[in-house]
């Protein structure tokens, strides 16, 4: 009996719990179905399914098997995953991506460890903004990336969370610089250089929503990346950045960096892979970003504190 | 930022604004007369969450026109043990008695869960999903109550409440954003639903009529409503949400005898409980369908004249 065919019929019926439904899913005519079904009932000599001429209902003994079912299947599509890599004439490539913001540092560190676990694996590693490399792991052009969030996250799988506090960069001559830690009411006045909305629309909001609550709108926004850009126009307009503090070139006497008062603002990453695909070297990769960024990071998941108030349009109430 | 031009296509600009929202969204909006039609991903598969009260309330009333039920018959809602819900009796704290159509008056309107479960108890959730199947539906299924639905929210979230919603990782896990195991549709089962309501289809002119009447009922500007802000244009709909997601499906009708069923789903990438462009993005997308399928130039409107009914 081919084991694995046969509990993605089990799972299938489970979820739908209509044969017709499954069978649809599943793209099979559903006499061959029930008999899949029946035969796996004999093999495990459990009964999985109640039928009767209306409904299908799962079984006390079946809601047992799902988990197990689900687990299996899983671990069945990532040997898949890596057999298809090595078919593809990759043997051993993994395709994996960080964010721009990372820092040099970090890569470095990344690569190094990656090469520690997992030596017989080529890494091919690209520079993607979250955006894209969600658009790359669902099209499986990538395997595992490094992503900002808040962001879509339906058919990932994820690594833990990590959060980076954020302060802000300053030309070294301004009053707030003389601050130990800077309000974020307190730059107002001042134009924000964030990175291009595209690349993580909703971090990019959410960023911008936490400054407005915290009594900073800024006039304009300059959308732009890289330190040069940053430090050209943090000196010659009135502007400011945000940043880590691992992020800061300590040694440039133009600028300062601060923390922020009661920390309000922070980047929160973790490792992404579509589901079902985390091979070994994928979860080498996962662990080596979390280790390296763990290193700067702050532990927990970083989900903000502070009340939660739904308001009625919400329509859920948990 | 480019702002989208009149001139791309209406879907592209639809596209353009469900990215602008933060959102990603699916849409069919149908000319209900002509059937020309505009859609993106219209047959992604999507969680109904509330939209689903819809097909409730079409079973409930083939049930009365059955002579199963009289929508006058009362029912009693104890104070305890009702489903958790911010609006209508689940909000409510003393014992109430109500008859079944006033029940999906408030299930309708306020989106109220508990008056929804009181209906539920009634028809059975098979007798929803035999409406549906019925009508042709047949992406159409529900799997659970809409207490059950809630309760695997709040079981996926664990113990940290709805703070732990915002965390990337509970997001991932909760079984209430996979269409595979939660009531679904698509964007086009449901326009295909809300043509049968409005060409008395689904049940007989005097039900339709009552079916009709209470989409109309619904009090939330926020989503559809908000992108038809004219005093001559009735807007029917019924929302539907869960963390990320924001539905809606109805029918806009113009003084002119046109009429449009739009069903519009979107999954924000943010988990905050407030997104209101993410809410308004629904009524922007809906305008822009509806104004390319009222255009004199069909081609321009990228619609196209299918067999009516379809």
């Amino acid at each position: 009996m081919d084991l694995i065919r046969h509990l993605q019929c089990f799972v299938a019926v489970a979820e739908e719990l209509h044969f017709g439904r499954a069978a649809q899913r599943l793209g099979v005519a559903q006499p061959p179905l029930s008999q899949r079904i029946q035969r796996l009932e004999r093999e495990l000599g459990v009964r999985l399914f109640e039928r009767s001429s209306r409904q299908v209902t799962i079984t006390k003994g079946g809601t047992l098997l799902l988990d197990e079912a689900r687990r299996l299947l899983a671990h069945s599509e990532a040997l898949m995953a890596t057999a298809r890599r090595i078919q593809d004439g990759h043997s051993g490539l993994l395709r994996a991506a960080l964010p721009p913001d990372i820092t040099g540092g970090t890569v470095a560190a990344i690569l190094a460890g990656f090469q520690e676990r997992e030596s017989g694996v080529e890494l091919e590693l690209h520079e993607l903004p979250t955006a894209e490399q969600l658009a790359r792991l669902a099209s499986h052009d990538l395997d595992v990336g490094l992503i900002h969030h808040p962001c879509d996250v339906s058919g990932l799988e994820l690594g833990p969370v990590l959060r980076h506090e954020l302060g802000v960069l300053l030309p070294h001559d301004a009053a707030e610089a003389r601050l130990e830690t800077v309000p974020l009411a307190a730059l107002t006045g001042y134009d924000l250089i964030l990175f291009p909305r595209a690349h993580a629309p909703a971090v990019h909001d959410e960023l911008l929503t936490t400054c407005a609550r915290h009594g900073y709108t800024p006039a304009a926004v300059r959308h732009g990346q890289g330190p040069s850009f940053i430090r050209g126009l943090l000196l010659s307009s009135r502007a400011i950045a945000f940043g880590p503090r691992d992020a800061h070139h300590a040694g440039d006497p133009d600028l300062v960096w601060r923390p922020l008062s009661g920390a309000p603002l922070a980047w929160r990453h973790s490792a992404a892979w579509p589901r079902g695909r985390g091979d070994a070297a994928v979860r080498a990769f996962a662990d080596t970003v979390t280790d390296a960024l763990g290193r700067t990071a702050a532990p927990g998941p970083g989900v903000a504190p502070g009340p939660l108030h739904l308001r009625p349009t919400a329509e859920y109430w948990i | 930022m480019t702002e989208p031009t009149t001139r791309n296509h209406p879907r592209d600009r639809i596209r353009a604004a469900f990215a602008a929202a933060g959102v990603t969204g699916w849409l069919h909006a149908v000319d209900i007369d002509s059937a020309a039609q505009i859609e993106v991903g219209a047959d992604q598969p999507v969680v109904t969450a509330s939209v689903h009260k819809l097909c409730l309330l079409v079973a409930l009333h083939q049930h009365a026109e059955a002579g199963r039920l009289a929508l006058t018959d009362q029912v009693e809602s104890p104070a305890g043990g009702r489903t958790p819900g911010p609006t209508g009796l689940s909000a409510m704290l003393d014992p109430a008695r109500v008859s079944l159509r006033d029940a999906a008056y408030l299930m309708m309107a306020v989106s109220d869960n508990t008056a929804a479960e009181l209906l539920l108890a009634r028809v059975g959730l098979d007798a929803v999903n035999e409406t549906t199947e019925r009508l042709g539906l047949t992406r159409t299924h529900a799997v659970q109550t809409f207490g059950e639905f809630i309760t695997t929210i709040r079981e996926d979230a664990g113990h940290g409440g709805p703070q732990a919603l915002a965390d990337p990782q509970v997001l991932a896990r909760l079984r209430a954003l996979d269409p595979a195991r939660t009531n679904r549709s698509t964007p086009r089962d449901m326009t295909r639903l809300l043509g049968a309501i409005w060409r008395d289809e689904a049940c007989t002119p005097e039900h339709s009529a009552a079916v009709r009447r209470l989409l109309g009922l619904q009090v939330w500007p926020h989503r559809l409503a908000s992108g038809f802000p004219f005093d001559e244009v009735h807007v029917a709909g019924k929302t539907g949400s869960a963390p990320t997601l924001r539905n809606e499906v109805g029918v806009i009708e113009y003084p002119d005898h046109g009429r449009y069923a739009v069903a519009i789903f979107t999954r924000a990438a943010s988990p905050a409980a407030a997104l209101p462009a993410a809410d308004a993005v629904i009524g922007t997308t809906a305008r822009i369908a509806i104004d390319a399928l009222r255009s004199p130039d069909p081609r321009s409107a990228g619609g196209f004249r299918g067999r009516p009914g379809a």
